[in-house]
């Protein structure tokens, strides 16, 4: 970070929030607005199908034969508002390589950062805590985090996996403009891809006390005709003593990465 | 930060070995003027004061102002990876320059000579004989050519920072956290592999015993404007200086001024330590923001560390064949 700095975040004072507000542990208790904005605190998920494929699809077979029933995808009726992601032809070719080769290629295989909207739609939770300027999202999987900016930082150094979050209130909605975001990361299970100028425009609207109903708008010149949406609804997870456990999956992919590298017989 | 992540992963566990002390002393005390239960922004853990007191200091708690002052000079001079060495061994060592370091160029405010206060000798007691043991093999595998991932650290396998805890310590790269709150919830965010804790602070209790975690289970409480937190669960595999999966941790953030937390650390695991002990630093404001530190992502050290034991092993093979025929 220190090389990073600059004078212009000299504006770094941070009110404490004194939310009255309703807390993950504490679900039954209804959410107080925190200055004057909606209370989005808490563990939330998406329970859809989303994350084998944003387009709908049919239940498949597992790509990993010895996993059976365990690796297969369910059916689902997709979350893109139009149907179909309206690809490039090229791009379209693309994914359908991305998704014939997608236990090579799929960065979940190797537990590397989702990015975004990806991360909001994996079968983990997300706690959301808003903290004054910043309001800090942490993902289960692999430790993803982003922190939402409510004062803009200007442009990011450097692109990244979780790109640059960048939010502000249109009424009871927080709208986050993500940009910077690096093209490593795919939206799904099923080879869906994007440049690295992809820029996404997320709507975060609450719709009672158990629900945000969570909007993305995908832009990438290089890969789409025109910019499309996806829309689903986020869950408040209920569960009694509900929270964030450690999914620290880069040792579980050690073997996968590593092993062509192993001592063998060991020491 | 990401480029700077990998590179640096490697140095860090040869670099942190070598603490570099000195000599000098004063007198302390952390004024309190109260920041209120707001621990929130972006902060910076830097110190040169080592872990342990240096034994040419021994009986020394503090250092005069004159003696930091001394203290912080000369370390600069010693830590210099500008310096050019002689051609060599010595100069390789100075491969990574200074803009990869951050070990910061300041004492502590109190002045005290280490980092921990107990026990009084400013010295980690000694460990139990089979956690001793332990240590020992874990640091001859690291001398040795890793049989695979397992073998080296978990900041060169990506998997947790080294600083980030608990409990959090100063290291010789990348010291930024961020802290947020809202109601009865603090995150303790570090920057190092985008490590974060949700400590709650709402009178919940420690998640059931058989569920162990990397960073542990913590859980938070306020005693004034102190925030209070305990950790267990840990899965032992962080081997914090021995410690083994019966570490407990409690540790006290107080916001002393706008821009300092003092950040005190208790420290007790009967099996790995012959008695508890504990240490306090201070949070310094940082300057700029957190960036993504995506350590696994770009992990070609590890690939390449065990990919040349494996290269060393064959050469070796291969040697002893010639020699035969």
């Amino acid at each position: 970070m220190h090389q990073l700095d600059s004078a212009r975040f000299a504006w770094l004072f941070l009110p404490l929030v004194c939310a009255s507000g309703l807390l993950a542990q504490t679900p039954a208790k209804p959410a107080g607005d925190i200055e004057g904005h909606p209370n989005l605190n808490g563990i939330w998920q998406a329970v859809n199908e989303a994350n084998w494929n944003l387009e709908p699809h049919a239940a498949e077979a597992s790509p990993v034969v010895a996993v059976g029933a365990l690796g297969a995808a369910p059916a689902g009726l997709g979350v893109v508002t139009e149907g179909k992601i309206p690809y490039k032809p090229e791009a379209l070719k693309q994914r359908d390589q991305n998704y014939a080769k997608r236990i090579e290629l799929d960065p979940e295989v190797k537990c590397y950062l989702p990015g975004v909207p990806r991360a909001t739609y994996m079968p983990y939770p997300f706690q959301i805590v808003q903290s004054g300027k910043f309001i800090f999202i942490g993902y289960e999987y692999a430790n993803a985090t982003r922190t939402i900016y409510m004062d803009n930082p200007g442009e990011a150094p450097v692109d990244s996996w979780m790109g640059q979050s960048v939010g502000h209130w249109e009424g009871r909605t927080l709208v986050v403009d993500v940009t910077s975001l690096n093209d490593q990361t795919w939206f799904d299970r099923a080879g869906n891809f994007h440049s690295d100028k992809l820029h996404v425009i997320e709507r975060y609207t609450p719709s009672g006390r158990d629900v945000i109903q969570y909007e993305a708008t995908i832009e990438d010149p290089n890969t789409f005709v025109r910019p499309w949406k996806i829309s689903m609804p986020l869950y408040r997870r209920l569960d009694k003593n509900m929270q964030l456990l450690e999914f620290k999956c880069v040792e579980m992919v050690e073997e996968l990465l590593y092993g062509k590298y192993r001592k063998k017989p060991a020491n | 930060m990401k480029l700077v992540g990998l590179l640096v992963a490697c140095i860090i566990s040869v670099h942190l070995v070598a603490q570099t002390p000195a000599s000098a002393p004063k007198s302390a005390g952390t004024a309190a003027s109260s920041g209120g239960r707001d621990l929130t922004g972006i902060w910076d853990t830097a110190t040169v004061t080592p872990m342990e007191r240096p034994k040419d200091l021994a009986g020394k708690a503090y250092f005069t102002p004159a003696e930091a002052e001394a203290y912080e000079k000369q370390l600069a001079i010693e830590n210099d990876r500008d310096r050019r060495g002689k051609p060599g061994a010595d100069d390789v060592a100075r491969a990574y320059n200074e803009a990869w370091w951050d070990r910061g160029t300041k004492v502590v405010p109190s002045l005290r000579t280490s980092l921990i206060v107990d026990p009084a000798d400013g010295r980690i007691p000694p460990l139990t004989p089979a956690a001793r043991a332990a240590a020992q093999k874990r640091a001859a595998a690291l001398q040795a050519p890793p049989n695979g991932p397992e073998d080296r650290g978990i900041q060169e396998r990506c998997i947790v920072g080294v600083n980030v805890g608990p409990p959090i310590i100063p290291t010789v790269y990348n010291n930024n956290f961020q802290i947020f709150q809202s109601g009865n919830t603090v995150v303790v965010f570090s920057e190092m592999i985008h490590d974060y804790r949700v400590i709650p602070t709402d009178g919940s209790k420690h998640i059931p015993s058989n569920i162990r975690l990397w960073m542990g289970d913590s859980r938070g409480h306020w005693e004034g404007n102190t925030l209070v937190v305990d950790t267990t669960n840990f899965n032992g595999k962080t081997h914090f200086r021995g410690a083994d999966e019966n570490l407990h941790v409690i540790e006290r953030f107080t916001r002393v001024k706008p821009d300092q937390i003092l950040y005190q650390f208790h420290i007790e695991d009967p099996t790995a330590f012959e008695r508890p002990w504990g240490g306090e630093f201070t949070f310094n404001k940082a300057k700029g923001l957190i960036y993504e530190y995506a350590c696994h992502e770009g992990n070609y050290g590890l690939s390449g560390l065990l990919s040349a034991a494996r290269a060393e092993e064959q050469k070796a093979a291969h040697k002893s064949e010639d020699q035969k025929h």
